[in-house]
């Protein structure tokens, strides 16, 4: 059988890329120790992982000596234990960690265990977390290559500070020709003017899959092809774990950034009303159990951080995907050593990972 | 019914009521919510090409096409008419069935056919094909200085093609018969 690591002594590229993936991760060290930041190191075995309905964590026990077990799972994000950091009176923290998550479509842009960075700001909000996502994607390709021009699966785009900046409601006029702003608490209507668009739509949909329904044919495909796009402000029903918008409760202060086909992050203005946050854990919890799937316990210590945590902003960067994109890898196999596919099934084709829908 | 793993390139489903073929798919987890296959769907009967947007959790209706390779014969007013290999069978399909794809075939081509319950329905092409350019129009001195570059032939099935200006009557041209578009001249 051929060894897995027979790939690193053959393939000159795969090595080369390797030591850039090294160069970045001292880079985003860097960048955020000369802003101030502190580095963190957080626990990636917990009681609560993550509620999320749409999350699967990898779930394992504790043993004690005297053979008491207690369920745990692997974080599917650092957040919950930087939030609390935050309550306890750190400022800029920031934290490269392992993420897990379970049955997700592997191969191309998802592996089960995964790098990512989440930085928070006190007394800031999602614009300065723009601004230092901007920069920092801006500073590693400079000090790889010199400059803020690359090319990513033969596609040119620049990376130069400051990156596009489109709100969602523009997005869906712009490419879809459909006012967001009348449909926000009107699913029915919403559901008509997708139909009108041509998409087939389903009587179970929910807002959200009408939104992504349409996002995903129509508008996606047009972001971020030779400059960067940061898509902001979101639906109140897709706020997540992002405060509203302080002039329009409609939308809330949530942003993802685009780059060739690659959707980079998700960042948010923090949600830091406790009353509300135990409302939306309660609801993600109602929807894991109608979804027949693990309830964890809801972490009463987040609520009580949430409620005494100042102001904030935050962002969870996929750091694969940023090496991927600076390393012009087409695939997240390509930019780790024994990628976890291999460990239970082939890697994909082509047609799964690199898709022309533009 | 089926759930939407079987959503592969060159699979065949009945969506909004017509077999249409999975050009191309991708799996996406937009991060909160339910994950999605973005889908390029080509309905085999128009040749038209859709995006659509599956929920991973809804079930989708895969239909079997049976596939035979047979030799392009000739058209008439029923259709394109063609002969199995094996069997000698002649199958026609209907003009409107093939749309333009029809503007490719030649005789003797080697095709795939495609039939759903016994009855043809679609051809698989060969990617690139050649043809014979047979109207040219010389290209007119001047015609690069105004910018232009390429100008209209037709070729031997009667489809008009847009080529750079040095081709002429008699040459044969590559097609991609995915775009309709000029690829090169073929080697004479």
């Amino acid at each position: 059988m051929e060894k897995n690591w027979k790939r690193i002594v053959d393939d000159i590229d795969f090595r080369r890329r390797m030591e850039r993936r090294s160069e970045i991760i001292f880079g985003i060290r860097r960048f955020f120790r000369e802003l101030g930041f502190f580095e963190v190191e957080t626990p990636t075995l917990v009681a609560s992982p993550g509620m999320e309905p749409e999350l699967d964590p990898f779930m394992t026990e504790v043993i004690a000596q005297n053979g008491t077990r207690s369920g745990v799972g692997l974080i599917t994000s650092p957040e919950y234990s930087l939030k609390k950091l935050l309550a306890a009176g750190y400022e800029r923290i920031f934290e490269i960690t392992r993420g897990y998550r379970n049955h997700e479509p592997w191969g191309g842009l998802h592996n089960p265990e995964f790098t990512m960075i989440e930085w928070y700001r006190t007394g800031s909000d999602y614009r300065a977390i723009m601004e230092d996502t901007e920069r920092l994607v801006e500073s590693l390709s400079k000090s790889l290559y010199n400059q803020s021009i690359i090319e990513y699966q033969g596609q040119q785009i620049d990376l130069s500070a400051p990156w596009v900046r489109l709100s969602v409601e523009e997005a869906f006029k712009k490419y879809a020709n459909l006012d967001l702003g009348d449909m926000l608490d009107d699913v029915e209507r919403f559901g008509r003017a997708v139909r009108d668009r041509g998409c087939e739509t389903n009587k179970s949909d929910t807002f959200d899959d009408l939104f992504y329904r349409l996002f995903l044919r129509d508008i996606e495909p047009n972001l971020g092809w030779d400059r960067p796009v940061i898509l902001y402000d979101y639906p109140h029903q897709m706020a997540s774990l992002s405060r509203l918008k302080p002039t329009d409760l409609l939308y809330a202060e949530r942003f993802e950034a685009y780059i060739c086909g690659l959707e980079l992050c998700n960042a948010f203005s923090e949600l830091n009303d406790p009353v509300e946050q135990r409302k939306r854990l309660d609801h993600e919890r109602q929807e894991r159990i109608s979804q027949g799937k693990t309830a964890f316990p809801i972490d009463e210590d987040f609520i009580e951080a949430v409620g005494r945590m100042p102001n904030s902003a935050g962002i969870a960067l996929g750091v694969d995907r940023l090496v991927m994109l600076l390393t012009n890898a087409r695939t997240i196999e390509d930019v780790m050593f024994f990628p976890a596919v291999d460990l239970f099934g082939s890697r994909k084709e082509d047609s799964d990972t690199k898709i022309s829908f533009n | 019914m089926a759930d939407t793993t079987v959503l592969k390139k060159d699979t065949f489903i009945m969506f909004k009521g017509a077999v249409h073929q999975v050009v191309d798919f991708q799996h996406v987890n937009p991060g909160k919510g339910s994950a999605f296959v973005r889908t390029k769907l080509r309905n085999v009967q128009t040749g038209r090409t859709l995006d659509n947007t599956f929920k991973v959790s809804e079930s989708v209706d895969p239909v079997e096409l049976d596939r035979a390779n047979m030799q392009y014969l000739y058209s008439d007013d029923l259709g394109y008419n063609f002969m199995d290999n094996s069997s000698y069978e002649q199958v026609c399909i209907p003009k409107e069935l093939l749309g333009d794809r029809g503007l490719y075939l030649t005789e003797g081509q080697e095709v795939m056919v495609l039939m759903y319950n016994g009855q043809p329905l679609s051809v698989d092409l060969p990617k690139k094909l050649i043809f014979a350019v047979t109207e040219a129009m010389p290209a007119v001195k001047g015609d690069s200085a105004q910018g232009r570059v390429t100008k209209e032939v037709t070729i031997e099935t009667g489809m008009k093609v847009q080529v750079p200006l040095f081709i002429e009557e008699g040459n044969q041209v590559v097609i991609n018969t995915e775009s309709g578009e000029y690829v090169e001249r073929a080697q004479q």
